[in-house]
């Protein structure tokens, strides 16, 4: 398992901290009787228990207050480094996820046709089997690799790339190529890991290409950033749209989509020209500096003003204090890259920006944590070996994107195309392919080249929809993951492993993943590969080595892992430095150095059709909970006020949005901030399934209408790449 | 002297059409009122957030309690200053009154959160409360009022000698009547006070209520000349001119009074630079006040000084009716349309009850129609059944 | 720093410039104080965006019960179904409002919200925020408080706040229009506001360090005495009308028996 998201915090701030919550005040854990015997609880089942939040991959540290064996208040974990005693809107909202109307709380069977939303409840068992009876069946007729899994990151994960690899099939996708391939395998190339943690406590200056921190929430960073921003840390915020993370930085760039590359081309045209940039760190650390150095040259400001409509000036001077101001900089790799196929390339430029100024070791440092270093894991054999290519096309077409990222929109693409095979069945497990994968048709298109589709979800989202079988998982107040690493720099103080743990009793029928995995492991014929009981039994196993009872762990929420090597000038590329020209990219015939690559531009008429992130809502899962609905705005296509004015359009007109793939009805949103050439949809809305009563009819879907793209690198799917007409509906 | 008054007593609307159109409006009302007490007043009013009072204070109550204000006017002219001519008038005026405060009452139990809790007041005293102040007063005023009419009643079903007995110890309850009505007639001013943020500058002063109790005076004798003159109409009685004539002479010394008084508040307290504001965010403001001003004092202050208006039946009915809609028009200033909320702010989640704009819904008017038809109904009635304009030795006036 | 249970003088500070406007503070509100799902105590005001592309800025603020020291609620509800704290939250008592919705006039802020979903049933009553007693009182934070991931609102002894108020303006005065909001609006209040724009923008009214209650009140305080004066001079005239038109009227009559008899 990669623990990809993780990263630590080990700021202190000051502020509103009075009266925190402290850990120590509380009664501790355990839901059933047996936490009240142990006096954890009180006689009417209340007290507060520590667990971690799963509203978002941040994966903040959480208390739940229970009262009469109900959670009625989730306050943040002031020991988590992510939550410092914080939750974000949607962590705040999260006990009505738990407690939604609309939860799936038993095993359904579908009962009518696909997608008609009839479905009969049925037992664990009867589930089960015939889950176990279609994958058998299809194993034996096609292979294991007709059987595609594909899963969201979530801390059951490792369980679920085990069942995978146990069954045999080698095709797995992951939201990753839709959301941040394009800056991991970038970070990879440069750096040798996946995503270096960011310390903002030194920092004086920030440039964020389009990381919307104060909406797209990170809550602990987000925290930091406004933090940084009162000291008085210089930030430059580039993104088409005035967001409100513009409105806080200290200046923001309306650049022109998809020119970021170009931007920053400039930015190391003008460090570097100007020398700029730590020699001394350069020569011991890096290598192919000589090559970054002559490539860049022909990008002065001037060029790149011309391209991202940033004046050379404002380049040259945000250069020029940029460097100033390294080591305490920082340009953010940012997280959701997928913007244009030249995204991968943007990240190597800013990978190379921190590099050379020497920002490592003061603003960045390696991801503490590392794979579960430390923790135990239940016994099992090696994997089947497997010889079929997988439909995502991962290496073979793909060379550079990591086995457990994948190419989701290539693997939905294959599977319609038979290319190179047919798949026969899809395993779905918190994940919403329908909705996140771009062009709905077309997934939903795959599905129907599927004999056998089963969803395990908490709620009727519209993959469950179109599934055969939907299996309920317990939400994340009421169940057991495994332990979860929370970095923090090994230079710092180690790194700790959370706990996730029921705080009340399972609603329904709903199980943990740990549960219903190993009950498929085991009716498959697999249970060498899930050697363990049941979740505690799989939680002791874990905490075997470190000698630290699961009591101990669920009373204080967390253990502490062993502090591992601290040696933060070490790197795990191929040379053993900051890669700055990658040979191992232009061995495969791309660019080893990034250089300008212009993407598609929308034709006359035509507007670049954004996304990204609103405060209130996760990703295509949480618009059905109605606190968050409570206070969130009303979706809706943002559209220049001018331009909108030129077209005869009027807020709250109902236009059309065209792509060359779809046309969806939306409500017009006319505001100021955002470029003319620009409409932009917050992503989410427009579900299809009738099972989320609150969400259904809500706004409507961009990626009904999106274009696939993929980046041929990184395997990152380009989704500002879609250009769109706008008429009055 | 006895007074020469013709009554036509048969019940003219009788089963009438315009019988049937009250009890209709008030059948409306009520299924309102129901669906009110069901589903909450945003069920049938667009009060919000930004407007808790709307229509059914500005016009049932401010208005209502405004122009029932005739009944202590002539109250206190006809015993406290012993005018006895003027005892013709008082019976009709002390009825609106008793009518008026009725229908405040019935409106308030439509308006209040809690209607079946009014009588809170009277246990859970907040002594800083000018609500509270009006309340008592209003409820007190009330029972007043029903003493001061008993004895018409009585007479009404020949009770001759309860009616002279209450008649004997009339004096401190039209005292008291007298003061009440002072004290909540201010009081209904003092109400804004509390408002100085919100109510137009050239509205807000701490004289309202001053300036409320001078114009009830006012309002008290255009009441009671319009009351005259639309049943003297209506009944096909005489008009008894010659009384409202002198009545109307009072009303410009009243008026320049007013007057005096509201322009040297606005003077002292520096606001003279609104009068004539003609910015775009003040206009309506300056046009409502010019407009209450002229309509409520300026114009009858003129018209009423000419003794041949005030001789002329048309002249002294078309004065008042001026009058009485320039006065109103400033209890609807001062309540509702010269008071500024908070601002609507420009972005606010959905479920806010803000709203930039208040018109009062359909159903809002229907209560409020629907109430004041039971109010001409009544008087019909009362007009039917009851001595109502009679001299008060309970001897039919020489008519017919 | 002093336990929360032990502030003498309970208050909040928002800082404008970092707050992000996520609602976090209004959910942990709702979920906390169990709020219905159509009624808030606390909601975003402001112009929110301002100026034109590519000039932009933002404007927005965290709007609840200021916890006046002065509150006009208190002084205006007919029934006394407000008190107010010591250490200042400004409570409201269901059980003995008549709905009268005065308090809302009253309140400069437009704080208090009446129920206008519910019937007699179901009972419509006035909501507002309360500081969260049940959390103050047992050593935490007010549930907006707690969770807000950027600190823009902070919670403490007013003193303390007011002083790191203006350490603040001190050392950002290009950051900051240079006034604490609340520390004498309307008396003083115990939410101070921090802002980057004039506070109107924030759509928090003008007002003076007089609370509005205070010429209502001076008016309330002599209304007896009024009264009692008022009946008696209204009862000498009454009286003195009476003797005077009684004389009068002796007068006449001597005057005719006299003349009367001078005829005879
Ligand atoms: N509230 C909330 N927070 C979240 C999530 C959530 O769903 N909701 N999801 C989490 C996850 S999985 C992720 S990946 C992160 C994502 O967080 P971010 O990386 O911040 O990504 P987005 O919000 O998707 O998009 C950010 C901005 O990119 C801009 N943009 C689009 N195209 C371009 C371009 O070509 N150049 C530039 N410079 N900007 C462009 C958009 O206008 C948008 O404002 O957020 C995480 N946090
Ligand atoms: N148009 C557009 N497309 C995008 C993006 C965009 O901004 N715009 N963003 C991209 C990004 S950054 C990402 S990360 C991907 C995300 O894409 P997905 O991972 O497909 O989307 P999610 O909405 O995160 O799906 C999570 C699912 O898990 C379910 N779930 C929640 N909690 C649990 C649980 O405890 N157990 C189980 N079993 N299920 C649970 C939810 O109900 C939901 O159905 O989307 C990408 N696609
Ligand atoms: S950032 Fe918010 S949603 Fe994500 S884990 Fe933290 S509190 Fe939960
Ligand atoms: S803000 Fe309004 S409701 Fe709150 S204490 Fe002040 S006057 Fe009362
Ligand atoms: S609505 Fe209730 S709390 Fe407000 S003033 Fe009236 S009685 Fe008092
Ligand atoms: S102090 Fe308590 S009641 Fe008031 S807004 Fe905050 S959470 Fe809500
Ligand atoms: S939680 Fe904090 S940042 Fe978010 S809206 Fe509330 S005050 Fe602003
Ligand atoms: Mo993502």
């Amino acid at each position: 398992m990669t623990n990809t998201i993780s990263r630590r915090d080990f700021l202190k701030l000051g502020g509103a901290a009075f009266g925190a919550l402290a850990i120590g005040r509380f009664i501790p854990p355990r839901v059933a009787q047996a936490a009240r015997e142990a006096g954890y609880l009180d006689a009417t089942n209340s007290g507060y228990i520590p667990s971690m939040c799963e509203m978002c991959v941040w994966r903040c540290g959480l208390l739940a207050k229970i009262q009469d064996g109900r959670v009625v208040k989730l306050e943040g974990n002031p020991d988590h480094p992510h939550s410092k005693g914080k939750l974000c809107p949607r962590g705040q909202a999260g006990l009505m996820n738990t407690y939604d109307p609309d939860r799936v709380l038993n095993p359904l069977i579908r009962a009518g046709n696909r997608g008609a939303g009839q479905f009969r409840k049925a037992s664990w068992d009867e589930a089960l089997d015939l889950v176990t009876k279609n994958m058998l069946d299809i194993k034996q007729k096609y292979g294991p690799e007709a059987m595609v899994f594909s899963s969201t990151h979530n801390l059951s994960q490792p369980l679920f790339e085990n069942l995978l690899n146990a069954f045999g099939s080698p095709n797995y996708g992951t939201q990753r190529s839709l959301c941040f391939n394009a800056m991991t395998v970038a970070n990879l190339m440069t750096f040798g890991l996946e995503e270096p943690e960011r310390d903002y406590s030194q920092l004086n200056y920030l440039i964020l290409t389009g990381r919307n921190l104060a909406e797209a929430i990170s809550n602990s960073e987000t925290g930091d950033l406004i933090h940084a921003i009162d000291r008085g840390v210089k930030v430059v915020y580039l993104d088409p749209r005035f967001t409100k993370t513009a409105a806080k930085a200290t200046e923001w760039l309306p650049i022109r989509p998809g020119t970021d590359l170009a931007f920053h081309l400039a930015l190391l045209n003008v460090i570097i020209g100007e020398n700029l940039y730590d020699r001394s760190f350069v020569s011991q650390y890096t290598v192919g500096f000589d090559e970054v150095a002559s490539a860049v040259h022909q990008y002065a400001p001037e060029w790149a003003a011309a391209i991202t409509e940033i004046p050379a000036d404002t380049i040259r001077r945000i250069a020029r204090e940029f460097a100033a101001a390294a080591p305490n900089a920082l340009a953010h790799n940012n997280w959701r890259t997928s913007n244009f196929v030249n995204s991968f390339q943007t990240e190597r430029a800013i990978t190379i920006l921190n590099a050379i100024v020497g920002n490592w070791g003061r603003t960045l440092f390696p991801a503490g944590g590392g794979e579960g270093a430390g923790l135990g894991a239940p016994q099992q054999p090696p994997y089947p070996r497997i010889s079929a290519l997988r439909l995502d096309g991962v290496p073979w077409k793909y060379p550079f994107v990591p086995l457990q990222y994948g190419v989701i929109q290539q693997l939905r693409d294959s599977i319609i195309d038979e290319n190179p095979y047919a798949a026969h069945g899809w395993l779905i497990s918190r994940q919403n392919p329908v909705m996140s994968i771009p062009d709905r048709k077309k997934t939903l298109k795959a599905f129907e080249k599927m004999d056998f589709i089963v969803t395990i979800d908490i709620l009727m989202n519209d993959t469950a929809w179109f599934s055969d079988v939907v299996l309920p998982e317990a939400s994340y107040l009421e169940r057991y993951d495994p332990l979860s690493l929370v970095g923090t720099p090994l230079s710092v103080t180690g790194s700790r492993a959370f706990l996730r743990q029921p705080v009340i009793e399972p609603q329904g029928e709903g199980k943990s993943t740990l549960w219903i995995y190993k009950q498929l492991g085991d009716r498959l014929g697999l249970s060498d590969f899930f050697q363990y009981k049941d979740e505690e039994d799989y939680l002791n196993q874990q905490l075997a080595p470190l000698g630290v009872s699961l009591d101990t762990v669920r009373r204080q929420g967390y253990v502490d892992l062993p502090v591992g090597n601290s040696d933060i000038y070490k790197w795990t590329t191929t040379s053993g430095k900051i890669e700055l020209s990658s040979a191992t990219l232009d061995q495969a015939g791309f660019d080893g150095v990034p250089k300008w690559d212009q993407p598609p531009a929308p034709s006359s008429g035509h507007f670049y059709l954004l996304t990204g992130k609103g405060a209130r809502q996760t990703q295509f899962a949480t618009q059905n909970n109605q606190l968050l609905h409570k206070y969130d705005d009303e979706p809706g296509l943002w559209m220049n006020t001018k331009v909108a004015a030129s077209q005869g359009l009027n807020n709250g007109d109902m236009v059309s949005v065209t792509s060359s793939v779809g046309q969806i009805y939306v409500k017009l949103i006319v505001t100021e901030a955002i470029r003319p050439d620009c409409v932009y949809m917050q992503p989410g809305f427009g579900h299809l399934s009738m099972g989320l009563t609150t969400a259904y009819g809500l706004g409507s879907s961009d990626s009904d209408i999106r274009l696939t793209f993929t980046d041929p690198i990184s395997g990152g799917q380009a989704l500002s790449q879609t250009f769109v007409t706008v008429q009055k509906a | 002297m006895k007074m020469q008054v013709t009554i036509n007593p048969r019940l003219r609307f009788h089963l009438s059409p315009l019988v049937w159109i009250l009890l209709a409006l008030m059948g409306i009302a009520f299924v309102v009122a129901m669906i009110r007490y069901i589903y909450g007043i945003g069920a049938i009013s667009n009060l919000s957030y930004s407007y808790p009072w709307g229509f059914w204070i500005s016009f049932d109550l401010f208005t209502g309690v405004a122009i029932g204000s005739g009944a202590f006017v002539m109250a206190a002219i006809v015993y406290i200053f012993e005018l006895k001519e003027f005892q013709p008038l008082l019976r009709p005026s002390v009825l609106t009154g008793f009518l008026g405060y009725i229908m405040v009452v019935i409106a308030l139990l439509v308006d209040l959160g809690h209607p079946e809790r009014i009588w809170y007041m009277m246990i859970h005293m907040n002594d800083t409360s000018v609500l509270l102040e009006i309340g008592i007063c209003v409820m007190s005023y009330l029972t007043v009022l029903a003493i001061e009419f008993s004895p018409v009643f009585f007479e009404g079903i020949k009770r001759k000698k309860v009616a002279h007995f209450i008649h004997k110890f009339i004096m401190p309850f039209v005292i008291l009547g007298v003061v009440l009505s002072t004290l909540h007639q201010s009081s209904l001013g003092s109400l804004l006070l509390i408002q100085p943020a919100k109510l137009y500058p050239l509205w807000w002063t701490p004289i309202l209520p001053v300036l409320f109790f001078i114009s009830a005076i006012a309002i008290g004798l255009a009441m009671i000349i319009f009351e005259s003159a639309v049943s003297s109409r209506y009944f096909h009685r005489g008009l008894e001119i010659h009384l409202l004539e002198k009545l109307a002479g009072a009303i410009p010394i009243v008026l320049a009074i007013y007057l005096i008084v509201r322009f040297t508040e606005l003077t002292v307290s520096n606001d003279l630079q609104y009068l004539f504001n003609m910015d775009r965010n003040h206009v309506l403001m300056t046009t409502l006040f010019w407009a209450e001003i002229l309509l409520g004092s300026i114009i009858p202050l003129i018209f009423f000084s000419f003794k041949k208006i005030r001789q002329s039946p048309n002249g002294i009915l078309g004065s008042a009716i001026i009058l009485l809609f320039g006065m109103i028009l400033d209890r609807f200033d001062v309540s509702w349309f010269a008071v500024r909320h908070p601002d609507p702010l420009t972005y606010i989640p959905s479920l806010m009850q803000f709203n930039a704009h208040y018109i009062p819904s359909l159903p809002e008017l229907s209560i409020s129609v629907g109430i004041f038809s039971f109010g001409i109904l009544a008087f019909g009635l009362a007009a039917k059944y009851l001595p109502l304009f009679e001299d008060e030795d309970g001897q039919h006036a020489a008519s017919d | 720093m002093t336990d929360i249970q032990n502030i003498k003088h309970k208050t909040f500070l928002f800082d404008a410039t970092r707050c992000i406007d996520c609602r976090a503070c209004m959910i942990a509100c709702s979920v906390e104080n169990n709020i219905p799902m159509d009624k808030t105590r606390i909601w975003v005001a402001g112009v929110g965006l301002m100026g034109e592309y590519p000039n932009l800025g933002r404007a927005s603020m965290v709007y609840h019960c200021m916890h006046c020291e002065e509150p006009d609620c208190l002084s205006a509800c007919p029934v006394g179904a407000y008190s107010k704290r010591e250490d200042g939250p400004v409570l409201y008592n269901k059980n003995v409002c008549i709905g009268c919705r005065y308090c809302m006039n009253a309140c400069p802020f437009g704080v208090p919200h009446f129920d206008y979903n519910r019937g007699l049933i179901d009972g419509a009553f006035i909501d507002k925020c309360t500081m969260c007693p049940q959390r103050i009182d047992v050593g935490l934070a007010p549930a907006c408080v707690a969770t807000c991931p950027t600190d823009a609102l902070m919670f403490g002894e007013r003193d303390d706040l007011l002083q790191a108020a203006h350490a603040r303006i001190a050392a950002h005065p290009d950051r900051y229009i240079n006034h604490v909001y609340g520390e004498t609006e309307n008396g003083g209040t115990s939410y101070l506001i921090l802002s980057h724009v004039p506070f109107d923008q924030l759509g928090l009214p003008n007002l003076s360090s007089t609370p509005v209650k205070n010429v209502s009140e001076t008016v309330m305080g002599i209304t007896i005495p009024f009264a009692l004066s008022w009946a008696a001079v209204l009862t000498g005239v009454t009286i003195g009308v009476h003797q005077f038109n009684k004389r009068k009227e002796q007068i006449a009559a001597e005057e005719a028996r006299a003349k009367s008899e001078e005829t005879k």
